[in-house]
């Protein structure tokens, strides 16, 4: 699925797309010198003030969607967005290069803290124990595993389609997360990571660890927002970042395999007969699901 | 797979030429905020941004020449991790230095500007999605980050780091 999806940008020559290259610095500069950071403030007698701060990133990433989605703007169109992805790929490069000089050069630092390095990889159970609960309440049946066994981005997927085939219920959960994922992702891990830093008492580099989350663009976004936070730790946590980013490049399909989905099935079969049969779409479903089910038993 | 594998086989000059290319503009527009919105001198800034360069090319060409399957960026995170350990001295010293005077956030505008556009293709897909998926996919975001961060909080703490 990914392989296809990126093939025919690869072979585009994406250097020549000037109306792109021209649209983002136009993008960059506005974002950057024009609208700049901007914080939320929401303060509360009871609870005290909760700030929240937009960089500029954010708002490049939205003026990029609204300059292809805005309809009076002819410049930026399908081409310039199948050129815009193709890029990616490359444009990744820089970014992680400079967070991997931090973590090589601050290597004895990552050394000592190596146990709490390898184990927050398993931390990404936690995206099972908060998000598998909501699904069911939501109604949704087994899509649900495929949602909430693992982020859910393109190791995930393939993972998903080879075990459960192209147009099973899972696959239709993992493509729903890998899609909506790539939409808002980025936008929404910078301010939530700014909340949770604002709200928790964990250290920031607690936090700059978790940032490997197995989508680059995530990794960048949540780690900047922690780099305008606490300027002073940027040298320790683009280290910690890059080096959980890498990790979980490297185990992330296979704590997938051994531990993610295992144990999102096992989750699922303890929970979905309570939490999903409280609301009403999650009972509706469940005898949809059932009657599918003897249907298939039938035509056996 | 047969496919895979015979085209890492013919590395087109074209692509290699694109790479490039595509990197140049990339480094170009990443100075520009580099130097106006996080105020760092411009020419101080100019190895960082090469070396920086230098790396991504190095470990796309790699990715593309040796037959594994391993993708580019684990590549480019070794280059760039190997050549900046303390043992290289002063090569590390000036791989840390001169990368240093990039800023990340400037980083992150470019590459977010790109996808921004990139994602425009994912949106009618997007809307089609429905609030329940929207939901449980934040859920799982912050599952993801929160879990992970707990666990690395707890094993810090518990060897006295923090």
């Amino acid at each position: 699925m990914s392989t296809q999806a990126t093939a025919p940008a690869k072979d585009k020559v994406c250097w020549k797309e000037y109306k792109l290259h021209i649209a983002v610095l136009v993008i960059i500069l506005l974002a950057e010198l024009v609208i700049r950071k901007q914080t939320l403030t929401f303060s509360n007698d009871l609870y005290g003030s909760l700030s929240i701060g937009f960089q500029p990133f954010v708002f490049a990433m939205l003026l990029g969607l609204i300059a292809y989605l805005a309809k009076p703007i002819k410049w930026v169109k399908e081409e310039e967005s199948e050129a815009a992805s193709g890029t990616m790929l490359i444009f990744i490069g820089p970014l992680l290069a400079k967070l991997a000089v931090a973590s090589g050069y601050s290597i004895n630092e990552i050394l000592a803290v190596g146990p709490a390095m390898l184990l927050q990889e398993f931390g990404n159970i936690g995206t099972m124990i908060i998000a598998l609960p909501v699904a069911l309440l939501l109604g949704f049946k087994r899509e649900a595993v495929g949602m909430t066994h693992s982020i859910g981005r393109e190791q995930n997927m393939g993972l998903i389609i080879d075990r459960y085939g192209f147009d099973s219920n899972e696959t239709r959960g993992v493509l729903m997360i890998y899609i909506i994922g790539t939409v808002i992702g980025s936008v929404v891990i910078g301010p939530l990571t700014g909340i949770l830093a604002n709200v928790l008492p964990i250290s920031p580099l607690a936090y700059a660890m978790a940032t490997g989350v197995g989508s680059a663009g995530m990794t960048a976004a949540s780690l900047s927002t922690l780099i305008d936070m606490f300027p002073q730790f940027e040298t320790q946590m683009s280290a910690y970042s890059s080096m959980s980013n890498l990790l979980t490049q490297v185990d992330g399909i296979y704590m997938s395999i051994l531990i993610g989905l295992p144990l999102c099935n096992l989750l699922y079969k303890v929970l979905e007969p309570t939490l999903g049969r409280i609301t009403k779409t999650g009972r509706r479903n469940a005898e949809l699901a059932k009657a599918e089910a003897e249907k298939a038993k039938e035509a056996e | 797979m047969a496919k895979l594998a015979v085209k890492k086989e013919h590395l087109k000059m074209s692509s290699v030429l694109d790479w490039l290319l595509m990197l140049l503009i990339f480094g170009v527009l990443t100075l520009i905020i580099n130097t106006f919105s996080y105020k760092n001198s411009i020419v101080e800034s100019i190895p960082g941004m090469l070396i920086l360069i230098g790396i991504t090319f190095v470990g796309l060409l790699l990715a593309k020449l040796i037959p594994l399957k391993i993708p580019a960026i684990i590549y480019i995170s070794v280059i760039a991790l190997v050549i900046s350990l303390p043992v290289f001295g002063p090569v590390s010293e000036f791989v840390y230095t001169s990368t240093n005077k990039i800023s990340t956030l400037g980083l992150c505008t470019v590459i977010l500007a790109y996808s921004g556009v990139a994602i425009g293709k994912s949106w009618a897909e997007f809307k089609k999605m429905g609030w329940r998926g929207i939901v449980v996919t934040l859920c799982v975001i912050l599952g993801t980050f929160l879990g992970s961060a707990l666990v690395a909080q707890l094993v810090l703490k518990m060897q006295g780091i923090i």
